[in-house]
């Protein structure tokens, strides 16, 4: 095998291997299907001819969600979306620590319990929708944080690429959306007037 | 001997502590075997992270059913016909 047929032949597998992941960043970046296929496409291309710049095969993964993150940037930037509908930047944006007590958000015990409990099965459809609206309420930097790495799998530098921020920042992201992805669901329980604990006493009239 | 409860103990954190490392802990991002061993051990004797704990995994696992996604066949289509050109 030439070193030609080599490349295109690792190029190609690496691609069918990453394509669920690269589709799944694309969308979570894009937030519509037709601009992550778009992305994808042009990301694919892109990598093809700056397959010089990956220096090493094992982190083709890392090194092709940069090269989307890159085009999704300049994308962005050509179709010059009004920012009250999408605030790129904030993506972007080193979000500090924040104040760690802030994060502490304080669930009663049985929330947590009825919530982690196997058997509540019967209610994972409602909680499936429940929690997806949850999740696009949160601040989009969050958002896009908690799902790349939750539900795409990225481990944090790898979403820190994808970000172009630190992975201080990744972290401080995972668990403040995390908190408030919380907060959230406890506040659903809440307005629902779930009864979570078991005590008819303690029920929201 | 004070090095006696080095390897038998792992130093006690707080609620605080063990909450602000907790997603890292889920996310297998805590490397350090000290810092893996301080966070189970609190998670083994306090009820209230054990119970955050169980409840995040349970988030986790729910958010990745409802919101992981497949690239569509036509996305599939299309970057093997642009791979083909190369
Ligand atoms: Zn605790």
């Amino acid at each position: 095998m030439n070193r030609q047929d080599d490349l295109r032949a690792f190029f190609s597998h690496s691609v069918e291997e990453n394509m669920d992941a690269l589709y799944g960043v694309a969308l979570r970046l894009t937030r519509n299907s037709a601009d992550a296929e778009d992305l994808v496409a042009e990301s694919v291309g892109k990598a093809w001819f700056a397959l010089d710049t990956l220096v090493d095969r094992t982190r083709f993964r890392s090194w092709i969600f940069r090269i989307l993150r890159n085009c999704f940037i300049s994308a962005r930037r050509k179709k010059s979306v009004r920012p009250s509908e999408f605030h790129y930047d904030e993506l972007f944006r080193d979000d500090g620590d924040g104040d760690l007590a802030s994060l502490l958000v304080e669930q009663p015990e049985e929330f947590l319990t009825w919530w982690a409990n196997p058997e509540r099965t019967v209610f994972n459809d409602i909680l499936g929708e429940q929690i997806m609206s949850a999740i696009d309420d949160l601040p989009q930097s969050f958002r896009t944080t908690v799902l790349l790495i939750n539900v795409e799998g990225l481990t944090y530098d790898e979403a820190a690429d994808v970000l172009g921020v630190p992975a201080g920042t990744v972290r401080s992201r995972m668990k403040r959306g995390r908190t408030l992805l919380q907060k959230a669901l406890w506040q659903h329980a809440m307005d629902a007037g779930l009864n979570v604990t078991d005590n008819p006493d303690e029920c929201r009239t | 001997m004070t090095s006696a409860t080095d390897k038998t103990e792992p130093a006690e954190i707080g609620c605080l502590e063990a909450i602000e490392a907790l997603y890292a802990y889920l996310d297998g991002e805590v490397n350090d075997p000290q810092a893996l061993a301080r966070i189970e051990h609190h998670l083994g004797h306090c009820r209230s992270c054990f119970s955050r704990t169980e409840m995040e995994r349970a988030l986790t696992a729910q958010l990745r059913k409802s919101a992981k996604s497949r690239a569509p066949a036509a996305l599939q289509a299309r970057l093997r016909s642009i791979m083909d050109k190369f």
